[in-house]
């Protein structure tokens, strides 16, 4: 089933004046839910650009993103199955969905500096108004699944890279999001803790999430892992494909 | 509601990690702002509780008070002024009163002598209040020496020391009988230093005022509300001095607030998009960047009221009394009743935390409505 849908989207930064950028330009592809879908391609293609905007934490230039099945529970009026157009609908809307269907796992990984392990685990859950002490259980239930529990209460400034990295997994599913968005995930990561990464990738796989990533690792777009590889290149699909 | 709560709880929760965060930066912050609204609150609470001291004292005080003048300066008035301003419809009575200034060269100080109609002492007897006492080393029993009109001394025995609670307007009290008073200044008999009117209605007092000074153009009667009046506006211009200085100090914190609280860092810039882009809306960061400020300025503001509250009302304000109390040199010694004017804690209290937390949402608001991906990359 298809829960996202991207019909002609471009994406221009600076519209109108001289420095002006189009990133992503007339881009139409399906996301299939449950599949893994890869977006491959070189540094400045537009990847991160357009899970910023399937992600509702941009707007299009022009082109519609349609959204069907999760998240449209955060827009009054819309029932669960109900096919929802989220580049027309105001901010809080947009944070709603944002908050309640994705879950990020950006390229540095954009931990909050100075709080626990625990804290930026549990800050996505913050403005839901959910109990402290249900946000904190689940938290450690997380902590627990990545094997950091014993850094809860450690400032994240004194992880390792790997830690880093289950940190901002468990970050990106304290909400129990759908769809898993990663951006560069394994950029800053040695082959072993990559392989770990999708090794994480697989079981969320089979835990009925949609994962979508950005990325130019060999070792992420050539895994048995993904089902769609898209490649890019100046803000266009060069290719879609399955993955071998 | 109870997720609403729960939101705020979980938002207040943040704001306190990400205040220890920057632990030097915000207790620098807390401490100088604590110690503006300690100065001011001090000056506040002072003054308010001051001019209910006064204000207590002065209600015993005459109803009209009639001074003779003469080229414009306070005379002598006599006796017989007296009857014929009783005889004024709606006075009730006029005492003649006998008081006077004597300066004692050893310590440096002015007394104020009187002689009142009731309770005097025995002949060569004087009550003394608690600032004399202390000034002069004296206790009951013991033998004062006062230096007559002709520079002769003069012997008085202590009788009484004037009690603690009437510290304010009595520090520097010496009373005597009016015959000792008399001898001791030469003063001559049938006159009086003024004259104390009582009225029944305190809505003809500027009524018979206004005979007074037609029967005798030579007199100047003062209403009590004016003596009133006078201690209010001595009292405020004192206060409004300090309040002036510590303006400056207010002024150079103002520009040091600002600076502290309006510059995002590229830190705190990229911790807003961070925020944003993992579900926050611009209204939770506005809620989080709010309590931060109110946590900050509220502190202030409570830790400066308190402080002040316990300078002026447990240990009589020891750091600026001298500057407003104004007593030449016998300083009175007293424990002020607490007063705190509601209305002026109000002022207060919108001078200092509204301020600084709107100075520290606009920012964050600036950085807050842009879209999360424009807040995390810039």
């Amino acid at each position: 089933m298809t829960v996202i849908e991207l019909i002609h989207v471009t994406k221009c930064f600076n519209a109108g004046k001289l420095n002006q950028l189009t990133a992503v330009q007339d881009v139409s592809c399906a996301i299939e839910t449950q599949r893994v879908t890869v977006l491959k391609g070189p540094s400045g293609s537009g990847k991160t650009t357009l899970l910023t905007l399937i992600g509702c934490m941009a707007r299009p230039t022009s082109g519609r993103i349609m959204m069907r099945g999760f998240g449209t529970a955060s827009v009054p009026g819309w029932e669960e199955a109900e096919e929802v157009e989220i580049t027309s609908l105001p901010e809080r809307f947009l944070t709603g969905i944002r908050r309640t269907t994705f879950g990020f796992i950006f390229q540095h990984f954009s931990l909050v500096r100075g709080i626990t392990v625990l804290e930026n685990v549990m800050l996505p859950a913050y403005p839901t108004g959910e109990g402290h002490g249900a946000i904190r259980t689940r938290a450690l239930e997380l902590l627990e699944m990545f094997s950091i529990t014993r850094h809860a209460s450690a400032r994240v400034d004194l992880l390792s890279g790997g830690e880093i990295q289950r940190v901002a997994i468990a970050r990106a599913l304290i909400n129990n999001p759908s769809i898993i968005i990663a951006d560069e995930p394994t950029a800053h990561l040695d082959s072993r803790l990559s392989q770990e990464f999708m090794a994480i990738i697989g079981s969320l796989k089979s835990e009925g999430k949609t994962i979508l990533i950005a990325s130019h690792d060999p070792l992420v777009y050539d895994s048995p892992l993904a089902d769609t590889v898209v490649e890019m290149r100046d803000g266009r699909f060069t290719d879609i494909g399955t993955a071998t | 509601m109870n997720r609403f709560l729960e939101r705020h709880r979980n938002i207040i929760d943040f704001a306190l990690s990400s205040l220890l965060r920057r632990k030097a930066k915000n207790i620098s912050l807390l401490l100088v702002y604590t110690l503006i609204v300690f100065m001011v609150a001090s000056t506040i609470f002072f003054m308010q509780a001051l001019k209910r001291e006064a204000a207590l004292v002065l209600k015993e005080a005459p109803d009209i008070v009639v001074q003779r003048m003469i080229a414009g300066r306070h005379d002598l008035i006599s006796v017989s002024y007296g009857e014929k301003i009783g005889a004024i419809r709606g006075v009730g009575e006029v005492r003649p009163r006998l008081w006077g200034y004597y300066y004692d060269p050893v310590n440096g100080v002015n007394y104020t002598l009187m002689a009142p109609f009731s309770q005097q002492p025995a002949a060569g007897s004087i009550i003394i209040g608690s600032g004399v006492a202390r000034i002069s080393r004296l206790s009951k029993g013991d033998f004062m020496v006062l230096r007559n009109f002709d520079g002769r001394p003069t012997l008085l025995k202590v009788e009484r020391i004037l009690p603690y609670s009437s510290e304010l307007i009595a520090a520097d009290l010496i009373i005597m009988t009016e015959s000792d008073f008399r001898t001791f200044f030469a003063f001559p008999e049938g006159h009086a230093t003024d004259l104390a009117l009582t009225v029944g209605n305190r809505n003809e007092f500027t009524t018979i005022a206004a005979k007074i000074v037609q029967q005798f153009p030579d007199t100047r009667p003062i209403l009590k509300s004016e003596i009133l009046r006078t201690y209010d506006s001595v009292f405020d211009w004192r206060g409004g001095m300090v309040v002036v200085m510590l303006g400056v100090a207010g002024l150079s914190f103002l520009i040091f607030a600002w600076d502290k609280a309006t510059g995002l860092s590229a830190e705190e810039r990229k911790e807003i998009g961070i925020l944003k882009s993992i579900g926050w809306e611009t209204a939770d960061v506005l809620l989080l960047k709010s309590w931060e400020g109110v946590i900050i300025s509220l502190s202030a503001f409570l830790s400066g009221v308190i402080l002040a509250y316990c300078h002026v009302f447990f240990f009589s304000a020891p750091l600026f009394a001298h500057a407003l109390k104004g007593w030449a040199v016998l300083y009175p010694q007293f424990r002020l009743t607490p007063v705190i004017n509601a209305y002026q804690l109000a002022v207060l209290f919108f001078l200092t935390v509204v301020p600084y937390s709107a100075a520290t949402i606009i920012p964050s608001w600036w950085t807050a409505t842009v879209d999360p991906d424009a807040a995390m990359r810039s």
